[in-house]
């Protein structure tokens, strides 16, 4: 980007205003202490500044941004002492099976639960987010706060695309277990 | 498409990442099987209800008012070092001109630059004549082989030119016939100089002796002109336009 500082400036914060929200959302749910969060964001902000005259207008700044902020919050997980799982055991190559992996839904599910699920209470879907391991809840993340399509969470995460349907698959599942093991604990 | 396959596909239909050809097959499924339009259904509801507690939350104004103004202080330095880049690109681009300019512009040629001192000081009348008219025999005598005392009657035969007389100097060791004039109410210096004694100056013997009847030069503030007289160079230097100084310098004939 051959543009002049000022002009610079005003480009990056006219892309950074309108995801903001999702970008401190995002931050919030997926970092392991929340106390962390707010260092995660400015850092992350300014390391996407500092760089922007790297970044290519034809690219997704949301995709850019959720990249950058995601490294941030491993980096500071990782000193954290919570090293991140990446499980990359699905290839590209074994595509055709990833329909099957990408299938999360348990059809032997009884109606019953699927009401149980639809009306989960939020404080249970939250809770079941922190039965994920790290690279699970930034795939969901990034697909359910930052909307981003699995190609460009695999850019984002440096991950195949395998991956992000089998972690995304996994995450759903764990979920949903753990809300319905929740509520089965309650009404016991 | 059979209930197996289209159950295969639900997470991929749901996210809108199938292509259109499956997925216009899988609502065409959908609408003939209830069944997997009620498992469909009930994790497309399971999955807005987790994206909408997921996305819950407000943006942090606090938060994002410091990465604001953390941006506003870096801005401060990112401009600073723009502005410095601007100012080292273009004292780069004034270096790379004036090294354009300073090697495509003539040279000060040797003995131009030899003689100037000598009609400085006459201009600034720190030196004045030895003799006028013919040269003394004491002065004759001291001569000796590397100037004979005919360098002394070169003159510019234009009826402007006036001379207040004449003396010995030496020009970076090299004795010249010094004549004090006047041309046009300016100070003209005439030097003259055995044609030898070029070996002492190969700018100007190369300038001379590659087909350049007169060598021209800017001597500081004076314009400097030289030619081959006979066995002799003669030089006129001073503050007149160059035009006029060549003209003069074509006056001067080998004294009979």
């Amino acid at each position: 980007m051959s543009a002049s500082p000022e002009m610079a400036d005003q480009r990056f914060l006219d892309l950074l205003r309108p995801i903001e929200r999702e970008l401190e959302l995002y931050c919030r749910r997926l970092i392991f202490e929340q106390r962390d969060a707010a260092d995660a964001v400015q850092n992350a902000v300014l390391r996407a500044y500092r760089a922007f005259d790297r970044y290519h207008e034809d690219a997704s700044f949301r995709a850019w941004m959720f990249k950058i902020l995601t490294n941030e919050v491993f980096a500071i997980n990782r000193k954290r002492g919570r090293i991140a799982k990446f499980e990359l055991a699905i290839e590209p190559e074994e595509l055709d099976s990833l329909a099957g992996a990408a299938t999360d839904m348990d059809f032997s599910l009884a109606p019953s639960s699927w009401e149980v699920l639809a009306d989960a209470l939020d404080q249970d879907l939250l809770a079941s987010l922190e039965t994920l391991n790290e690279i699970e809840r930034a795939v969901l993340l990034l697909r359910a706060i930052g909307d981003l399509r699995y190609r460009e969470i695999s850019q984002s995460l440096e991950i195949p695309m395998g991956s992000v349907m089998g972690n995304l698959s996994r995450a759903r599942r764990k979920m949903r277990d753990a809300i319905l093991r929740s509520r089965r604990r309650t009404a016991t | 498409m059979k209930c197996a396959e289209a159950r295969k596909w639900v997470r991929l239909y749901l996210d809108s990442e199938l292509d259109a050809k499956t997925s216009a097959e899988i609502e065409q499924h959908l609408e003939s099987c209830a069944e997997c339009a009620g498992l469909f259904e009930a994790e497309e509801k399971f999955d807005r209800r987790l994206c909408t507690t997921l996305r819950q939350g407000q943006r942090t104004a606090a938060l994002w008012s410091v990465v604001e103004s953390r941006i506003q202080s870096t801005r401060g330095a990112r401009r600073l070092k723009f502005r410095l880049r601007v100012a080292i690109a273009g004292t780069a681009a004034l270096i790379v001109l004036s090294i354009a300019v300073f090697s495509t512009r003539p040279r000060t040629l040797d003995l131009a630059a030899a003689v100037e001192e000598c009609h400085n000081a006459y201009a600034h009348q720190i030196t004045s004549p030895e003799f006028k008219g013919p040269v003394p025999e004491e002065l004759a005598r001291k001569l000796g082989d590397r100037l004979d005392a005919a360098a002394f009657s070169f003159r510019p035969s234009s009826t402007q030119f006036d001379s207040h007389g004449a003396r010995l100097c030496h020009v970076q060791a090299v004795p010249v016939a010094f004549i004090l004039g006047q041309y046009k109410q300016v100070a003209v210096s005439v030097i003259v100089l055995r044609k030898s004694e070029l070996e002492h100056f190969p700018d100007t013997k190369r300038r001379l002796e590659s087909g350049h009847a007169i060598a021209c030069s800017r001597a500081g503030r004076y314009q400097f002109a030289a030619r081959v007289v006979d066995d002799h160079v003669v030089c006129l230097i001073g503050d007149a336009p160059r035009p006029q100084l060549e003209e003069l310098l074509k006056t001067v004939y080998k004294p009979s």
